[in-house]
């Protein structure tokens, strides 16, 4: 070569040092980014292996995907970092360990998820619980902004879907016949997209609906659906249902009670429970018109059956929305008992609540007593007067058209008789 | 063909049939509340803004209903024919007497059967027509409590409004039972007349329908009706057809009607009167 023959020092130095610094690329190319080795073999979509049960596993590894994930630029071995495989050895390349640990990188994650429900599952020893891969995928993760992730806002219903959707998986883990798919996807959450199955459970340290410190158990799902509905949440929680939930009272309701669960719907919706057509026939009632619930709580079922008697309830179960619901009176989220000065139906407050619908209502208007059941041994003087008045209208009713029918039927019978005889 | 007798006017027989529509739409309005739950309630709950469809009719045939009402007492009130009915239809011992040998006959307790001479308004309808005068007192009071509430709640507790809904409720029970079980046995069922009297069309009845309801009334008419043949020669001999114009325009005055109350519900009257010459009768 030319520059050796020359034999300048300079260039012998510099030559001396590429050299030395080809060499070192070469060694981090191997070490990091350059994972030519191994897709030498791993990019043969016929290549497999049988693993202890005999089941066949692809070793498989797509390049491209691989190029393009979040770890597209770390070296294989950065995640399969110990190889014991014979096969391996053999040739005399480092292979990989059969677990790939993330929390060496991703501690933070690793140890919520150790908290979470499916980590205790895989503990308990479940074959099909959620591991990182499951929901983050393998050699292709992408970056959850990216809308082709699994982890991606749009993606997360189908990527846990893939288990809880599926009927034998959801009857092998007794999760009840919930199946969230379809329910979530008609909901009103579904539809906008922005609302996902995480945004409820968590996701790393989704725990179970019985542990106490789970998102969706019983006295924090008001917390959990008020991180989007502060309002309503705020309201809720000084709502006399509110009060009772947050005692732990199983029986008082809580946002899902009315609400519904995966298949929450706008309240316009007629499928609703919360829809004004449905409100006082069958979401309310569930509880006030359960015998249980109200001897328990000495509530009777009395203003359910009241009302479905009074105009309102009558109309209203004709479907009319513009006669008053239970709602209409008792507010939606802060219900609160008459006694309390804020309540829709404390004595100061109803003269405002009747003029909602009555304008003009007057002091007076406001005074009489709501939900009454006629009957003669009424406590009301009202109920009384009218239970008296049933009474004598069915006497009357009874007597007169009785009499009425009787003589008809004796004239008929004469008047028959009578042409049978001509 | 048999003689007729007129029975109702096309006038009454128009007040008869808006009565009958209006009632009709009051009962399956006013029920479609009551029962809104039931099948046959399903067109009008089913409607969008059915049940508030449903209310609207309710007052309007309310109003409908106190409409004619007020026009009916007009009627009577005004004309010589509605006035004669008024005082035909004052109930006396004779209809009592009258009831109780009808139920007497039907249980063949009379025997042989005692023929009944009735007025031109019997018992039968002397009941029905001061029950749908009471019904409709009663109706329109306390449908007019309930449905300006706000006004009647300003003076009045809630127990009163409570009460008359209850009032409301079973007088239109009653009333609707008694005009299936009485009106239609009546009209429709009584074998006598089955399937149908049709006087409410026609507007006029047979001899031998007179005869078996309104027999005292069949008398009378022929009575006149031989006076009245008396003094036709007279009043032939004096002006013709003119005699009479003239004698009903002295009449009236001596009832002492003014001209101008004539004036104002002249239209009825000579509406009457056109029928009854336009029958022929």
């Amino acid at each position: 070569m030319k520059w050796r023959k020359g034999g300048s020092k300079a260039w012998s130095i510099l030559g001396g040092v590429l050299t030395i610094f080809l060499i070192l690329g070469w060694m981090t190319g191997v070490a990091w980014s350059d994972n030519s080795l191994c897709f030498g073999c791993h990019q043969d979509e016929s290549l497999k292996k049988q693993d202890a049960r005999g089941k066949t596993i692809s070793l498989f590894v797509a390049e491209a995907g691989f190029k393009d994930s979040v770890h597209g630029k770390l070296s294989c071995s950065d995640c399969h970092t110990h190889v014991k495989d014979d096969k391996h050895a053999e040739g005399g390349q480092k292979a990989a360990d059969k677990k790939v640990n993330c929390a060496t990188c991703h501690e933070k994650a690793e140890k919520e998820y150790l908290q979470g429900l499916h980590s205790k599952m895989i503990m308990k020893g479940m074959e099909r619980a959620a591991n990182c891969y499951d929901c983050h995928g393998k050699h292709n993760i992408l970056p959850s902004k990216n809308s082709k992730s699994m982890t991606n806002i749009s993606n997360i219903d189908k990527t846990c879907n893939r288990c809880h959707s599926d009927a034998v998986f959801v009857k092998d883990h007794a999760l009840g016949a919930a199946i969230p798919k379809e329910e979530f996807k008609r909901s009103v959450h579904g539809k906008t997209g922005e609302v996902t199955c995480t945004s409820c459970h968590g996701s790393h340290s989704l725990r179970s609906l019985i542990d106490p410190k789970s998102t969706i158990f019983r006295s924090n799902i008001p917390q959990t659906c008020g991180s989007c509905h502060p309002d309503i949440t705020k309201q809720f929680t000084e709502s006399v249902h509110g009060v009772l939930a947050a005692r732990g009272r199983s029986d008082s309701p809580t946002c899902t009670t009315c609400h519904g669960f995966h298949g929450i719907k706008a309240k316009v919706d007629p499928d609703s429970p919360v829809n004004e057509k449905r409100i006082a026939l069958t979401t309310c009632p569930q509880c006030h018109a359960a015998e249980q619930i109200s001897k328990e709580y000495k509530i009777t079922t009395t203003p359910v059956k009241s009302y479905y008697d009074s105009f309102h309830g009558l109309s209203y179960r004709g479907g009319d929305t513009y006669s008053a619901n239970c709602a209409s009176c008792h507010g939606v989220h802060d219900i609160r008992p008459s006694s309390d000065p804020k309540s829709m139906i404390h004595k100061d407050n109803l003269q405002k609540t009747c003029g909602t619908c009555h304008p003009g209502a007057s002091e007076n208007f406001a005074k009489g007593k709501m939900h009454i059941v006629a009957s003669i041994s009424g406590e009301d003087f009202g109920e009384k007067v009218v239970g008296w008045v049933r009474i004598v209208y069915i006497l009357l009713i009874v007597s007169v058209i009785g009499g009425l029918t009787a003589f008809n039927f004796t004239d008929w019978l004469r008047k028959t008789i009578d042409r049978g005889r001509h | 063909m048999a003689k007729k007798y007129l029975r109702m006017t096309l006038n009454e027989r128009i007040q008869h049939l808006n009565l009958a529509i209006n009632f009709t739409i009051l009962v399956i309005t006013g029920f479609a509340l009551s029962y809104s739950t039931a099948f046959w309630v399903s067109p009008i709950a089913d409607a969008p803004l059915g049940m508030t469809f449903r209310g609207f009719l309710h007052r309007l045939c309310g109003v409908a209903t106190l409409t004619l009402g007020g026009y009916h007492l007009l009627y009577l009130a005004f004309t010589a024919r509605g006035r004669g009915i008024a005082k035909d239809m004052i109930p006396g011992l004779k209809d009592g007497k009258d009831l109780w040998e009808t139920l007497k006959n039907n249980l063949y307790i009379n025997r042989p059967a005692k023929a009944l001479k009735m007025p031109r308004f019997n018992f039968r309808e002397k009941l029905e027509y001061l029950g749908l005068i009471w019904g409709t007192i009663v109706m329109t009071v306390t449908g007019l409590i309930l449905w300006f509430k706000t006004e009647w709640l300003q003076f009045f507790p809630m127990w009163s409004w409570d009460v008359a809904r209850a009032i409301h409720f079973y007088e239109a029970i009653l009333a609707t039972l008694t005009i299936i079980v009485w009106h239609f046995y009546a009209v429709v069922f009584n074998p006598d007349v089955y399937p149908m009297s049709w006087a409410w069309i026609t507007g006029d009845l047979t001899e031998h329908e007179m005869e078996e309801e309104h027999g005292l009334e069949l008398e009378k008419i022929k009575a006149k009706q031989r006076g009245e043949l008396k003094e036709f020669p007279e009043a032939a001999a004096v002006g013709g057809g003119r005699v009479y114009a003239i004698r009903r325009e002295k009449v009236e005055r001596e009832e002492g009607k003014s001209p101008s109350v004539r004036r104002f519900y002249g239209i009825v009257q000579g509406f009457n009167e056109m029928i009854k010459n336009w029958k022929g009768t």
